[in-house]
């Protein structure tokens, strides 16, 4: 398998720090070609609201949230020595976002398969994920997008960090 | 106020014996206020309020101050008006706590889609004056499915042969409603064995309350697919299989012996999924599915419609035994 270019998921928690710093550690001296910083919106339901102006008002809070955080993440690994012309970040927007208007966007039915499609898509060869470490019994309940990638992921590596 | 009120009593229910007339609310918001003898006017309809709806759980009655029990004076239908209650509270599954919300306009939401389905409660949704969503609901006249199931008067086997086959069928229907509402992005949201009626006079399955939301990314249908599987694993044993309750019903000690941590449920650890091994005549083709809820299983359904699909070929042949 070849290290080429990495996509890694990230969702602003102290995990997907850990897997970008992870990445940075080791690609630091490599001479990679692409590093993805990966973000799949998920929005808050709209079903927690009473109305679509407090959910409008949640959902631009979240997003420059995480946009702050992608930045920051990204300036992690710059720092760590990774060429600033190599690393990239995308805030990968729900279909029903009410700020982006795009056909290429989540639905919110799987982050897991939401991030491997776009790995597909940008042939990327390497997947980073961090890992909550749930368990069996939440695993069953409420999902994880890390069981999920690496169960469902095909032609590429993938580093699950804990 | 109070003689508005008198007016549509004697106006559409002259016969009416009522002594006592409150007042007409237009404004739901404090709906704590509006009770027994108030009416509710949503539009040009009118709604005589006459208790209000109580849950019962654990042995408690709790009353649900924005559920009214109504009855429609143009039409003198009684209906269940839910009125917006923007409550957060915890739902406990086994050992894990969910945050929950109740949503009037999720509710109201699935109410036009189910529209004509009797697969579902019935009802719609107007605004009040203040914009609050109030839900009119339709009663359903029945019992609670696995209230019917207990009070069936057999043994487990003569259970399981005579009357399973037609319950499960029932069941299968409904898990289908359920997919319909999944395959239109929309979760039920509170899937449990007192949210499934048995219709008096049709026999029909419907489903009551979709007004529970929360946020779930990964598995948005989890927990929907969850209390699907758990409602299956009450119908085919019966009964909820726990230590307890199979000792309640003598189950013999060298059954209970064999009994292992990978035959109980992965979420609710007390609860015997893998009902084969208390009776032994259920075939593996039922049995393999509630075993999907077990500790010792590796998978697990991800959509109803995987479930459904193993559920219709057990009962080609449950039904052919």
């Amino acid at each position: 398998m070849t290290l080429n270019k990495i996509l890694v998921a990230f969702d602003g928690s102290e995990n997907s720090f850990k897997a970008v710093e992870y990445v940075g550690n080791i690609v630091k001296h490599y001479p990679i070609c692409r590093v993805l910083i990966l973000y799949v919106e998920r929005l808050p339901d709209k079903d927690l609201y009473p109305d679509d102006e407090i959910w409008v008002s949640q959902c631009k809070k979240n997003e420059v949230e995480m946009t702050e955080k992608l930045s920051l993440a990204k300036q992690t690994l710059i720092k760590q020595g990774v060429s600033a012309d190599v690393v990239t970040d995308q805030y990968f927007a729900s279909c029903k976002s009410p700020f982006h208007d795009t056909d290429i966007c989540t639905t919110g039915r799987s982050i897991g398969m939401d991030i491997l499609r776009i790995r597909e898509e940008g042939n990327y060869d390497t997947v980073v994920i961090g890992r909550r470490g749930v368990s069996k019994a939440e695993e069953f309940l409420f999902g994880s997008v890390s069981t999920k990638v690496v169960q469902s992921a095909a032609d590429c590596t993938v580093w699950v960090v804990n | 106020m109070s003689t508005d009120v008198k007016k549509l009593i004697h106006k559409y229910m002259p016969d009416s014996q009522m002594s006592r007339f409150g007042k007409i609310f237009t404004d739901s918001t404090e709906f704590m206020n509006i009770d027994y003898s108030d009416v509710m006017k949503l539009g040009n309809e009118h709604f005589l309020v006459l208790k209000n709806e109580q849950e019962r759980r654990f042995g408690l009655v709790d009353p649900k101050y924005w559920v009214k029990r109504v009855k429609h004076l143009e039409s003198g239908r009684s209906q269940i008006l839910k009125l917006a209650f923007y409550e957060t509270f915890p739902m406990y599954i086994g050992p894990f706590e969910i945050k929950c919300y109740r949503s009037p306009r999720k509710e109201a939401r699935i109410l036009d889609l189910v529209k004509g389905d009797m697969r579902f409660m019935q009802g719609y949704s107007k605004n009040d004056i203040a914009g609050n969503n109030v839900r009119v609901l339709d009663i359903i006249r029945g019992k609670r499915l696995d209230v019917v199931v207990h009070d069936i008067p057999v043994d487990h086997k003569t259970y399981f042969h005579e009357y399973f086959p037609d319950i499960f069928e029932k069941f299968i229907g409904a898990c289908e409603a359920i997919s319909f509402l999944h395959s239109h992005d929309e979760k039920h949201g509170d899937v449990r064995r007192d949210h499934l009626w048995v219709e008096s006079g049709t026999g029909a399955y419907r489903w009551i309350d979709f007004d529970y939301a929360f946020e779930l990314y990964e598995n948005p249908f989890g927990l929907d697919i969850f209390g699907l599987k758990s409602i299956l694993v009450y119908l085919v044993g019966k009964a909820n299989l726990t230590m307890q309750t199979l000792l309640e019903l003598g189950t013999e000690n060298s059954i209970l012996n064999t009994l292992n941590s990978g035959d109980y449920s992965v979420v609710i650890g007390n609860r015997v999924v893998n009902v084969k091994k208390i009776y032994n005549y259920i075939p593996n083709s039922l049995n393999n599915i509630l075993m999907h809820l077990s500790s010792s299983s590796s998978v697990f359904y991800e959509s109803v419609d995987e479930l459904l699909v193993d559920m219709n070929n057990s009962l080609k042949e449950i039904r052919s035994l």
